[in-house]
């Protein structure tokens, strides 16, 4: 049953701009670079592209210095907590791409290596910026630390399970969790992101 | 008390509402789970059902969604209680019946999850032993997503029950699962696996399921179950609403009813008022039981495929009848090779594709297996599943996602008493050639007399004849003269007989030259005849020119939209070949710019005048050779040398179908691996391309992989040169294990290692001979190797 404090963001394809920076990073080319392959891999891409979020605004305490507590989890974590502290409030979110780019990516590992690598990168992009997206639709006018992944640091993936159940996003977003919490469609990012106490600004 | 199974074909019959929704009103803490009231607080467990049934409900849902031995170590107690209150809930009253409620587990199946298939009906399983002990009435599966996991708990129920089976999968505002299928695909599957009732629940709202219930009331032949939810949550003045209340719920599943649901109920956020207004709302509408579709139809895992009047082209590519490579991708267990297949098939325009890997050296069942979970996950097409050997197509269909076309029953009696079982555990489309233990009859009367005896024999089963699909036997017209004239009379008496027909059409052919001419002119003729499914290579221009002029001559092509981008398509492909003039002048360019069509082409035409060898020294080497520099040199980037690296290898196949098999190189190979408990693999693929693309034998084993594999494999072939690749570091120890093991059987195997997290002083430190800091370097350094 979906929780009623979790909102849900989606968006079309071409509403979400690709960070050209983090794009040319995965490519190992030059900021900006371009060609007629990459093109046509984002177009193709673009139609396999289902972007949703869903994300929570709760709560944060700290019963103890590298120890932070939402509602969904206790977590000991030292660079969680230098993120977040001394935030009362965090923003909790789940993104995907959808399932189809999974099975796009499956598919091109068979026809193309080239595309399949250059796919890759503007997939795990596409999820980066729309993590990038929604963050600002969150925000609105309040000031945010950066987002913090499971993974960062020593902020354990196993976060990832009391997290996307809180997020009810099996049934909202059609996350899943496997073996090892690494989550299903591929292109997914679960973050944190805290909200400065307006004393702090 | 009448069986549900009969009840649900004379009257409207409704379900309870929500669980959640009631019980945290009776305080169950947000966060914990439901399923643990029905040890801690039976009572209210039982008032629950009570509330729903007192409300008017029919059927109420044990308190069990979320159990299962994954989620709870007692989940058998879980469950027994929960049967025992709704049982207990339910005594006394008429027409009151217990659903075991079964929910998803939680985790995806393979391929896009890591549950496999057989786990998950295991899963499954141990709740519904429990259910049937506990004397559930049904077993309602219901808020699955994927139709995988939906199939899986289908087939543990039926296995391990003798309880009637209702389906409910989530719907999302588009008519889709989360994984893809529509309303149609899954209800051909279900049917096909004989549950009793199917529909949709959770989801959105009622409002959205209006959207959807037409395509029920379409394709359905079985009850139809809509449970939705409540519309969204909201909070208002701090308490949790759903935005539709009781009264427009109602009016909405009065609508719902109207457009064939019928079996009413609701989900999340509905109570026992919202039930009790439904009811009201409903019951003086006419209740109309679905009627029989009898719809042809196969399906995968987001579509389905009806027979029908417009053509279906059956690709016959995956068969290695008549294919050397084919063959040799088999013997060799190359997938790859398959799935290409599959791929290009796709591409081409196909609707299904047949899969038939039977080589008598091979294990025919495992390598079938292996192709139809690995197609299943690059294609989209259903398939047909085409084997003489009983055994698989049976674990073929039993893992197939969908209802599979089962290729094929004869006449025999042998033939039908091992086919037609299959065909209704797992459902499927059945091919049924008129051949019987006399042979295959010289006329078309022959033919259709054995057709009728195979569909008599399939309703003793209790498969329709809509399921059966007739393949009265293209003969060779040059060894059977009347061939083609009996095998289209064939078509058209069973057509009279209102049974859909499919033919091997190319084997018309047979024997004689320029065969195309022939199998196109025939498959037109046949097509005329009333002819539904070909099984046909797409790649043959002729059959397809017939195959979309004739749909466009027949209306069946609106505005004649598909034959026009067809034409036009082919008009640009031939303009292309066209202008590839002066092979040897631009295949070197073609490689550099990553054209892979191009390079393919200008290849085939330069070995037309040059030796294979001269090709690959001449020709591709250099061209590799200026990318790969320029990528050194910073002047060209990553994705420019994989494309290269792309055009290469299609150059390459050109070469190799022109070298003798006993020329190959094996000489220069390498052992690739990503290590133990890494499952990134993105690296390595880039350095087996390029490996590949300069022509060494690469043994991939892909990623995740225990150092004693890597040293067998290395043993196995014989290979002294061995890259691994590992990108986190946590999985580097893993490495050094996989080096010092390699070292230990063998010092003289040398190895490569690379990945970011790799450095030269890594390398050192783990006993590694060379640090690839990139995939050309790694290529020059094989090189090097095999040089020396």
């Amino acid at each position: 049953m979906k929780h009623p404090d979790i909102f849900m963001i989606n968006a079309a394809a071409d509403e979400i701009e690709l960070d050209s920076h983090e794009l040319a990073q995965r490519l190992q080319t030059a900021r900006g670079y371009s060609d007629d392959m990459i093109v046509s891999c984002k177009h193709k891409l673009m139609q396999q592209l289902s972007y949703k979020c869903a994300y929570i605004r709760i709560p944060v305490g700290y019963p103890e210095e590298n120890v932070l507590l939402f509602d969904f989890a206790q977590i000991n974590s030292r660079n969680l907590y230098k993120n977040l502290h001394p935030c009362r409030e965090a923003f909790v979110f789940a993104v995907t791409c959808g399932s189809a780019v999974d099975r796009y990516l499956a598919r091109l590992k068979i026809t193309s290596q080239a595309e399949y690598f250059i796919t890759d990168a503007l997939a795990s992009t596409a999820a980066d910026s729309f993590c990038g997206y929604v963050a600002d639709k969150m925000k609105t006018d309040l000031s945010c630390c950066p987002r913090f992944s499971p993974g960062y640091g020593d902020l354990s993936l196993t976060v990832q399970q009391p997290l996307l159940e809180r997020l009810d996003a099996r049934d909202l977003l059609g996350i899943t969790l496997g073996a090892g919490y690494l989550m299903s469609p591929m292109k997914s990012i679960t973050a944190i992101m805290g909200i400065k106490n307006e004393e702090n600004n | 008390m009448k069986k549900i199974t009969d009840l649900i074909k004379e009257k409207r019959v409704y379900f309870d509402g929500g669980t959640g929704t009631v019980l945290q009103s009776m305080g169950l803490p947000a966060g914990q789970s439901p399923e643990l009231w029905n040890i801690s607080c039976p009572e209210k467990i039982q008032s629950l059902h009570e509330m729903y049934f007192d409300a008017g409900a029919n059927i109420v849902k044990t308190n069990t969604f979320g159990v299962n031995r994954n989620k709870f170590e007692n989940y058998d107690e879980l469950i027994r209680s929960g049967i025992r209150l709704a049982k207990q809930a339910a005594s006394g009253r008429e027409e009151a019946y217990v659903a075991f409620d079964m929910g998803p587990t939680g985790r995806l199946l393979e391929p896009l999850g890591d549950l496999p298939f057989e786990e998950a009906v295991s899963v499954f399983a141990d709740n519904v032993k429990v259910a049937a002990e506990c004397g559930a009435d049904l077993i309602l599966i219901e808020t699955m997503n994927d139709s995988y996991e939906t199939k899986a708990a289908v087939l543990a129920a039926k296995e391990n029950s003798d309880l009637p089976v209702f389906v409910t999968n989530v719907y999302d505002a588009a008519g889709k699962l989360m994984t893809g299928a529509d309303p149609a695909a899954m209800i051909a599957m279900l049917e096909g696996l004989r549950v009793d009732a199917v529909g949709m629940n959770c989801s959105l709202g009622p409002d959205i399921m209006l959207g959807i219930i037409e395509q029920f009331k379409q394709y359905s032949s079985l009850p139809v179950i809509v449970n939705p939810n409540a519309g969204l949550p909201e909070i208002r003045d701090g308490e949790t609403v759903y935005n539709i209340g009781s009264d427009d719920f109602a009016a909405y599943m009065a609508e719902l009813a109207k457009g064939g649901a019928t079996i009413l109920g609701g989900c999340c956020g509905t109570t026992p008022e919202f039930i009790r207004k439904t009811i009201e709302a409903t019951s003086n509408l006419p209740y109309e039981l679905p009627d029989k579709k009898h719809l042809t139809c196969v399906s995968s895992y987001t579509h389905a495929v009806f027979i029908d009047r417009d053509p279906v082209l059956i690709g016959e590519r995956i068969n290695p009848t008549g294919k050397k490579k084919l063959k040799e991708a088999l013997r060799n267990n190359d997938i790859n090779y398959i799935l290409n297949e599959g791929i290009r098939q796709t591409d081409a325009g196909c609707h299904i594709l047949d899969v038939n890997v039977g080589l008598p050296e091979i294990d025919e069942t495992e390598m079938m297996k292996k192709c139809v979970f690995s197609l299943q996950s690059v294609t989209d097409l259903p398939l047909q599943l085409d084997s003489t050997n009983f055994e698989t197509l049976e674990a073929s269909a039993r893992l197939y996602n969908g209802k599979p076309l089962i290729n094929s029953v004869n006449g025999t009696q042998e033939s039908m008493s091992h086919v037609f079982p299959i065909a209704a555990k797992y459902g499927g489309g059945i091919i049924a050639l008129t051949i019987d233990e006399k042979g295959i009859p010289t006329t078309a009367e022959g033919r259709a007399e054995i057709a009728g005896n195979i569909i008599s024999t399939a309703e003793q089963y209790g498969i329709d004849k809509s399921d059966i699909i007739v393949d009265p036997l293209a003969l060779t017209v040059s060894s059977n003269p009347d061939g083609a004239i009996v095998t289209l009379e064939s078509i058209r008496l069973i057509r009279e007989m209102g049974v859909k027909t499919s033919l091997g059409v190319s084997n018309i052919s047979f024997g004689l030259p320029q065969r195309e001419i022939v199998t196109s002119t025939f498959y037109a003729s046949a097509l005329t005849s009333g002819l539904n499914c070909a099984i046909m290579n797409p790649f043959s221009v002729g059959m397809m020119n017939v195959y979309h002029s004739f749909r466009a001559l027949n209306m069946l092509d609106t505005g004649c939209a598909d034959y026009i981008s067809y034409a036009c398509a082919s008009e640009a492909s031939q303009t292309s070949a066209a202008t590839a003039s002066a092979p040897e002048e631009t295949l070197r360019a073609a490689i550099v710019k990553g054209m892979k069509e191009s390079a393919a082409r200008l290849t085939a035409a330069l070995l037309d005048s040059t030796e294979p060898l001269a090709v690959i020294n001449d020709h591709i080497i250099p061209a590799l050779n200026e990318i790969g520099t320029a990528f050194e040199q910073k002047k060209a980037y990553l994705p420019q040398l994989l494309m290269s690296a792309d055009a290469a290898s299609a150059a390459f196949e050109e070469v190799k179908l022109r070298i003798p098999k006993e020329q190959s190189d094996k000489s220069r190979a390498i052992v690739l691996a990503t290590v133990k408990g890494d499952i990134h693999d993105i690296g390595k693929n880039i350095v087996k391309v390029l490996m590949e693309s300069y022509g060494f034998t690469v043994y991939d084993l892909g990623r995740d992989v225990a150092p004693e594999s890597v040293r067998d494999c290395a043993l196995e072939h014989g290979c002294r040169l061995v890259g691994l690749s590992a990108l986190m570091t946590t999985t580097v120890p893993s490495m050094a294990e996989t080096i010092r093991l390699l070292k230990e059987t063998d010092p003289s195997i040398t190895v490569i290692v690379g990945g970011a997290v790799l450095t030269q002083e890594y390398a050192d430190m783990i006993g590694a001979d060379h640090y690839g800091a990139d995939a050309m370097d790694s290529v020059r350094y094989a090189e090097k190797f095999y040089s020396i």
